[in-house]
């Protein structure tokens, strides 16, 4: 898979979050020796997680693609969807040959 | 004759065509960041120690700001690449949150339990 810059960020991000998950790991750790009650992850790895955050957001903006537009008329649709104008479409079918139906009145 | 009679009485009721193919891309699109945006939002919680209602507040949270960043993604004219406003913001949010819950239980037990 090419390795577009988004990927790379995102991967990053990833790489990020589970560095701050080993070092919040690392800190319970060193609670449970000083017998201490776990109220919240230390400062640096929370500004850590804002990071990875961070770059997740973006990569999860840019990696899965483009909007593409959904007016037959814009700009880049004009040509790609000619082919699906009805003003172009052509329905040949041998019931032509019968001849045209009144519009019969339901009579009760 | 009767059959041309017929096309312009039915151009009142024309409904404006979309490209279907393109709106089916773009909500893949939503579809993948909503998806990615809240796993990681799960583990985040997990290893920031939410237990309860707080990280389902977490959860409305992160799929807000998702919501913010797919809207500007659009340039802010939704009509443009959408049909409507329901869609880039309720699609995918509930798919989402079983999602969430899964990692933010993985990583709640990885972090603070083992």
């Amino acid at each position: 898979m090419a390795l577009s810059l988004g990927f790379v960020v995102g991967i990053l991000g990833v790489v990020i979050l589970s560095h701050a998950a080993y070092s919040t790991v690392q800190y319970r750790g060193l609670l449970k020796i000083m017998e201490e009650e776990f109220s919240g992850p230390p400062l640096t790895v929370v500004a850590e997680l804002l990071l990875g955050l961070g770059f997740c957001m973006w990569a999860a903006l840019t990696v899965p693609g483009t909007f593409l537009s959904i007016h037959p008329y814009s700009e880049e649709n004009r040509i790609v969807s000619l082919p699906d104008n009805l003003d172009f479409m052509i329905f040949n079918h041998r019931a032509k040959v019968f001849p045209v139906e009144l519009d019969l009145k339901f009579k009760h | 004759m009767g059959a041309s009679e017929k096309k312009s009485s039915e151009a009142a009721f024309d409904v404006p065509t979309l490209n279907a193919e393109n709106l089916q891309s773009n909500m893949k699109v939503i579809y993948y960041s909503r998806t990615f945006m809240s796993i990681i939002g799960g583990i985040i919680a997990g290893i920031l120690g939410f237990t309860g209602l707080t990280g389902f507040i977490f959860y409305f949270l992160i799929m807000t700001v998702t919501s913010v960043g797919l809207i500007a993604k659009t340039g802010f004219t939704v009509y443009s690449y959408f049909d409507s406003w329901s869609q880039i913001i309720l699609d995918g949010f509930l798919g989402g949150l079983l999602s969430f819950v899964l990692f933010w239980t993985f990583a709640y037990d990885i972090v603070h339990i083992f």
